[in-house]
């Protein structure tokens, strides 16, 4: 049975990543639950080591709660239409077009 | 309860910032500041000691590896081909060779056991076959760690394997392998940093030494009172009474680690007693268990009273009580006491209380196997003192024997132990590693003594250290360190009087001692103030040593070789 895909979905996995990045990033450092939060964009409190964990973070938790697997490594710096890894808001955006995609290509 | 942060180094061939953050970020004490040596030079790292973390003082080291980085035999049996295990062996040698040049360099080092991804191991019935057996050559190269590491005693292996199996599926990360060379999962992380924060609390003395238990549905099922003792349930074949018998079993373990047992029971004393004395299948008896609270009154101040007649602190204590609302009272007026969160299901005390990490101590000595029986043979005495008059008929009657020897490497691990946990007696609170502990009483101006007490109870071993340190031509009492244990028995007085004697014997006219105060040390302030020594200010002692200190009759000082 397939899974529904939302973006209310993706956001909730999202934060359930950032909570668990957190436990690993200084009191300072802490990245809030919201979709404005940066990653990588100017004034991100991010260090390369703290995005890597998030990314490993986001493909496991994809493929626990839709069951699909997610490459986002291989979309760091790829040309388009913005970069899905500015905010939480956009990744989101990005992760729900790519799992809608795969989800209709396994139907 | 308030500790130094401990600075510490981790020194990996593979990404370790994770476990570093995670360290850092960790609230539990101690509080840990750690630095990471690069990436990948293990070898370098450990060579090189001009590298500027080494110019750090640095109260811990983790030097963590992966076999197949730093072993190149275990790197070939990854690959398939055959490994002399006399090659392993070599190589592994070779590598304790660099880790050991690392011990004087920071208090301790803990160094975790080899482990590769579990899907190395799907090799069948190939895993533990000689030669090619990559499970086999595992355990082989490991035991040989551990062999190599023996006899260091700041150098300590923590069981990596361990936490594979608390982070289960997720131990491994291959995600973060690839993206960022970070090899383990951080549940696997997690489960490393509850370990190496309990081995340091040990290290810093802190490990809790006393399990205060209840009685009713925690060391056996029902309510004696209603019930009678041979209605409880423990024991026979039922799931709960056998969980109960094992629970109990881990209990007694746990008095041969050097932790002491007591009860606080709201019950009838003679019913409760009449329980332990006569169940078959009570595992823990009366002598097992260094003092009791059974009464109707409140638990907390039960706990209150047991904890200052075992001589030991609130931060030594754990409370295990089946019942919430008497573990939350505890924790609300007594918030230096540990209380665990106990399950309702008793089938699963034994696994809680085997998984408490409070208990962590980096070693065991003789005096710690048997602590269960000195504090059974002190309350003998407390009997006996209770029916003599005075307390000088008392002392007399015990044939106190304080036997004095210096400190060397045959009692350096207990009196470093007992260095680092007395809190009462004890002058100026320092805290040192066998390692520190040795080099101080090894300079020329410095002398270290320990005391080892008996008397007609029993020997209660190595229990007191005396350290000066000579300057301005005066002898300074730095270590006046006394175990609660014997306590009032005029040890005390013997400490000052050897002190005195060596002074005089060294042509040195005058004995001082500067007391340092702490939360826990007036009772060596009350000493002091009544010991005869002369009061200077706020916390200075002294003694003019052209006069002898004088020994209390009722002890008799059995000296080994004093250096003068």
């Amino acid at each position: 049975m397939q899974i529904e895909i939302t973006r209310e979905k993706i956001l909730k996995m999202l934060y359930e990543s950032i909570n668990e990045l957190n436990e690993q990033l200084g009191k300072d450092n802490q990245l809030a639950q919201s979709s404005q939060t940066k990653l990588l964009a100017p004034g991100t409190s991010l260090d390369s080591l703290g995005f890597v964990n998030l990314v490993a973070l986001i493909e496991e938790k994809c493929q626990e709660n839709f069951n699909l697997n997610l490459i986002l490594s291989n979309s760091i710096g790829m040309p388009g239409d913005g970069d899905p890894f500015e905010t939480i808001g956009t990744l989101a955006n990005y992760i729900e077009q790519i799992l809608i995609q795969r989800q209709e290509s396994l139907s | 309860m308030m500790s130094k942060q401990m600075n510490g180094l981790l020194i990996s061939d593979f990404n370790i910032e994770n476990l570093a953050a995670y360290l850092k970020n960790d609230s539990g004490i101690p509080q840990v500041n750690c630095e990471v040596a690069p990436y990948g030079q293990v070898a370098q790292s450990l060579l090189d000691d001009s590298l500027p973390f080494w110019q750090t003082s640095l109260d811990f080291l983790v030097v963590w590896s992966r076999p197949e980085a730093v072993l190149e035999s275990f790197a070939q049996a990854l690959s398939g081909l055959a490994v002399e295990a006399n090659k392993v062996r070599d190589e592994v040698d070779e590598y304790c060779r660099k880790l050991l040049l690392s011990k004087n360099r920071a208090s301790v080092v803990f160094a975790p056991t080899w482990v590769v991804p579990t899907f190395h191991l799907g090799h069948g019935m190939l895993d533990l076959a000689a030669e090619v057996g990559v499970s086999r050559i595992l355990m082989q190269a490991n035991l040989r760690l551990l062999e190599n590491l023996d006899g260091h005693s700041n150098v300590v292996p923590l069981n990596t394997g361990k936490w594979v199996e608390l982070a289960g599926e997720k131990a491994f990360n291959p995600r973060l392998w690839y993206l960022g060379k970070v090899p383990f999962g951080n549940n696997l992380f997690k489960a490393a940093v509850r370990d190496f924060k309990a081995a340091l609390r040990g290290i810093q003395g802190r490990a809790r030494k006393l399990v205060i238990l209840d009685l009713d549905e925690t060391l056996w099922g029902g309510i004696v009172g209603d019930v009678g003792w041979q209605e409880i349930v423990l024991g026979g074949h039922d799931p709960e009474g056998e969980a109960l018998v094992d629970f109990q079993r881990e209990l007694q373990a746990l008095t041969r680690r050097g932790i002491v047992l007591a009860i606080a029971s709201k019950n009838e004393e003679s019913i409760a007693l009449e329980a332990i004395d006569k169940h078959p299948e009570m595992v823990l008896r009366k002598e097992d268990f260094a003092g009791w609270k059974i009464n109707w009154k409140d638990k907390a101040q039960n706990i209150v009273e047991l904890v200052a007649e075992l001589n030991l602190g609130m931060d030594s204590a754990v409370f295990i009580d089946d019942n919430p609302a008497e573990r939350a009272r505890v924790r609300e007026a007594l918030p230096d006491v540990f209380v665990p969160e106990w399950p309702v299901d008793k089938r699963l005390y034994p696994h809680t209380l085997c998984s408490l990490d409070c208990f962590d101590k980096p070693a065991i000595s003789v005096e710690d196997r048997q602590r269960q029986q000195m504090y059974a043979t002190e309350r003998r005495r407390t009997e006996l003192k209770g029916k003599v008059g005075s307390l000088e008929e008392w002392l007399r009657t015990l044939d106190i024997v304080v036997k004095v020897e210096p400190l060397e490497i045959s009692n350096l691990s207990r009196s470093a132990q007992l260095l680092n946990k007395t809190n009462q007696m004890n002058l100026s609170t320092r805290r040192m590693t066998e390692q520190d502990y040795m080099a101080w009483a090894g300079v020329e101006t410095h002398r270290v003594w320990s005391f080892y007490v008996s008397d007609r109870f029993g020997d209660s071993g190595l229990t007191g250290i005396l350290g000066i340190e000579v300057a301005d031509g005066r002898a300074k009492i730095v270590d006046f360190v006394l175990s609660c244990r014997v306590m009032g028995r005029k040890v005390e007085e013997a400490m000052l009087h050897v002190a005195v004697d060596w002074a005089r014997s060294s042509r040195i006219k005058e004995v001082l001692a500067d007391y340092t105060a702490t939360a826990k040390n007036k009772p060596c302030l009350d000493f002091f103030l009544k010991s005869g020594l002369k009061k200077h200010g706020e916390n200075r002692f002294a003694w003019d040593s052209t006069q002898e200190y004088p020994l209390h009759p009722a002890v008799r000082l059995v000296q080994k070789t004093i250096n003068t």
